[in-house]
């Protein structure tokens, strides 16, 4: 499992403030890992550590394989980072921005020229990169943000919370980008307090609360762990009352319970068995109006780990 | 991998001057400065005419205006420049928190300070060259041929390093408080006190010898030259008018006097030095503040966080 960030015990205080509690975080490559938790979990602090903005106070971390310590920068050539409501110099134009910041990138006139106007066409920027940045609206500035962030075709893209001051639409955008980043395969990271961006976009969440990772594992692994089976719920347009067994045969089945016209079907997999389940209902001789799951919510998941956490105080 | 990341460091610093630059010329604190230093040159060059049209004569040829006036920014006008150029360079990117993008590219924090600082140098050098320029261009057409302009580049180097001198005190302040407006307004505090002090202490007291160690205009002497007395400054600031007083009266010696209030002569003569002393300490002086005040700001910028 090859690993694009590590950090063990990693500990950042700010004063008598601890902000980053012995943090293990553990992100393999080639995934979309959220980064979770409420407002000053310390997700920003842990990010300003592993790009070297921030000093940790304890621990190691470790970013595409090499230890983070000092002003190393060649350590940070592979690295896109976009900061938590990024500003950038207003006195620049989008596009000299974007220039400087490869040449800064090493990247040759040639890489430039053919990388900038694809950038800016990608976050939707087109047309205004003649512009001062100082004219730009903090979602032109957050778009920019993540241009910048991708200019060298990073392995890793570090994004804090890159959807916040963007409008739905822009969010939207901003999800849609994010998916299309790892098809390339590259590794993302980013973070969010926003519980249903993560579970849109991610494979992988860590949840942090008051510096503390709570839980850490793949999305499917976390549902299942804190809200046990998934179940389904199916209302069929009359009751018949075979279905229920037919059900009942079906190896990731563990329990029917049958109301009228309702079925709740207990499962014992994550995995989306909706098409067997259909097939089985419609050989039966049954008709499905409808079909949902009533799976946890991550924000339910999430609630349940901070209250825990809460009460182990 | 290693080669390629090697061999283009310059692309890289260079990114970084061209980064501050674009900056410096499109301030409009700059601007500003610039352009003020611009309209009193050409006053100083108008001036004289007019007066002397009203009056109804023409005015004689002085073969030498260009250079006794050189770059013509005098100690306030190296100090606004300096304050222009220099008092957003570090702070000001903390303060609006483009720092952080900035920290966060494959540059070294060192080769950022230094690119800032080659980006200061060369706004400032292309500065006074444009006004020197201006000036020897000005005070040709009207005081007629100019002699010794050769030493002019002399002059601005000199300018230079007197600017300097507050460059580092501002970039100093800057670096360390993160805040420009500290910058500018601590710079312009000890630029005050110094200048205030200077001449009271100089004329009034036995001790004009502290002023040479001090950053500003220093210590005012006096020198003899085919029995014409000029006042001299001995300061940082003054390094550009004293480099081309060197060169043409290479032997001459610099007098402090003290002022007095008691009966009989009111000055005595405290002690004399050769010029080219007062010349040679000035520069040292000059470089230790320069070197000194920019190495602990940047073994500050190196090693701090940014927790903007
Ligand atoms: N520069 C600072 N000085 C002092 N304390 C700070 C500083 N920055 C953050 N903190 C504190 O550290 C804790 C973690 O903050 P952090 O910004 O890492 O949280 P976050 O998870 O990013 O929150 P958000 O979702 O609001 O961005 C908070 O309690 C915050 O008050
Ligand atoms: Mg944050």
């Amino acid at each position: 499992m090859a690993l694009a960030i590590e950090t063990i015990g990693l500990t950042k205080r700010y004063g008598s403030l601890v902000a980053v509690n012995k943090l293990n975080l553990q992100v393999e490559k080639n995934t979309i890992h959220g980064f979770l938790g409420p407002n000053g979990a310390g997700k920003t602090t842990t990010i300003k550590v592993l790009v070297g903005l921030l000093r940790p106070d304890g621990g190691t971390v470790r970013v595409l394989g090499r230890e983070v310590y000092g002003d190393v920068p060649e350590s940070r050539l592979k690295v896109g980072y976009m900061p938590e409501l990024p500003r950038f110099p207003k006195h620049l134009k989008g596009w000299e921005l974007l220039d400087l910041y490869g040449r800064m990138y090493g990247m040759t006139e040639q890489q430039r020229r053919e990388q900038i106007p694809k950038l800016l066409e990608m976050v939707g920027l087109k047309g205004r990169e003649k512009d001062f940045i100082g004219k730009y609206s903090k979602g032109m500035q957050q778009r920019l943000g993540i241009a910048q962030a991708l200019l060298n075709d990073p392995e890793l893209v570090i994004l804090d919370e890159p959807s916040l001051g963007l409008d739905p639409v822009g969010m939207v955008e901003v999800r849609e980008l994010v998916k299309n980043i790892a098809k390339e395969g590259r590794t993302v990271f980013l973070s969010s307090h926003l519980l249903f961006e993560v579970e849109q976009v991610c494979t992988h969440i860590t949840i942090i609360h008051k510096g503390v990772a709570l839980a850490s594992d793949t999305l499917q692994n976390i549902y299942s762990r804190i809200s046990g089976a998934a179940t389904l719920v199916v209302e069929l347009a009359k009751p018949i009352d075979s279905v229920a067994d037919v059900l009942r045969k079906l190896p990731f089945v563990s329990g029917v319970e049958q109301g009228g016209r309702m079925l709740v079907i207990e499962l014992k997999t994550h995995d989306d068995v909706r098409p067997q389940i259909s097939q089985e209902i419609t050989r039966a001789g049954g008709v499905i109006v409808s079909m949902s799951f009533k799976g946890r919510t991550l924000e339910e998941v999430f609630m349940q780990l901070i209250t825990e956490f809460g009460g182990q105080k | 991998m290693k080669t390629k990341w090697q061999s283009d460091w310059k692309t890289r610093f260079w990114a970084v001057v061209k980064y501050e630059l674009l900056w410096n010329i499109r301030k409009k604190k700059f601007i500003g400065v610039m352009a003020l230093a611009l309209a009193l040159a050409t006053l100083s060059l108008a001036l004289p005419v007019l007066v002397r049209n009203i009056a109804g004569e023409y005015l004689p040829q002085n073969p030498d205006y260009v250079i006794s006036t050189g770059v013509g920014v005098g100690g306030l006008g190296m100090f606004l420049f300096a304050v222009a150029v220099a008092m957003n360079s570090i702070s000001g990117e903390f303060e609006s928190g483009s720092i952080v993008p900035l920290l966060t590219k494959p540059v070294s924090r060192t080769i950022i300070f230094i690119g800032k600082l080659l980006a200061a140098f060369i706004t400032l050098l292309a500065a006074y060259a444009s006004l020197l320029l201006y000036m020897a261009v000005g005070g040709w057409i009207i005081y007629g041929p100019q002699n010794n302009l050769h030493l002019l580049p002399l002059s601005l180097l000199g300018t230079l390093i007197s600017t300097f001198v507050w460059i580092a005190m501002v970039i100093f302040i800057g670096t360390l408080s993160k805040s420009s407006l500290l910058a500018a307004l601590g710079a312009f505090g000890i630029y005050m006190a110094l200048n205030i002090s200077a001449s009271i202490i100089s004329v009034f007291t036995s001790q004009a010898w502290i002023l040479n160690y001090l950053p500003g205009s220093g210590a005012v002497g006096f020198i003899k030259e085919n029995g014409t007395s000029m006042s001299v400054s001995t300061g940082t600031d003054n390094i550009a008018s004293n480099i081309i007083k060197c060169v043409l009266y290479p032997s001459v010696e610099v007098a402090y006097l003290k002022f007095s209030f008691a009966p009989g002569n009111p000055f005595t003569e405290l002690f004399r030095e050769p010029l080219w002393f007062v010349l040679l300490r000035s520069l040292l002086v000059a470089f230790a503040y320069i070197i000194g005040l920019l190495a602990i700001a940047w073994h500050s910028f190196r090693h701090g966080q940014v927790l903007e």
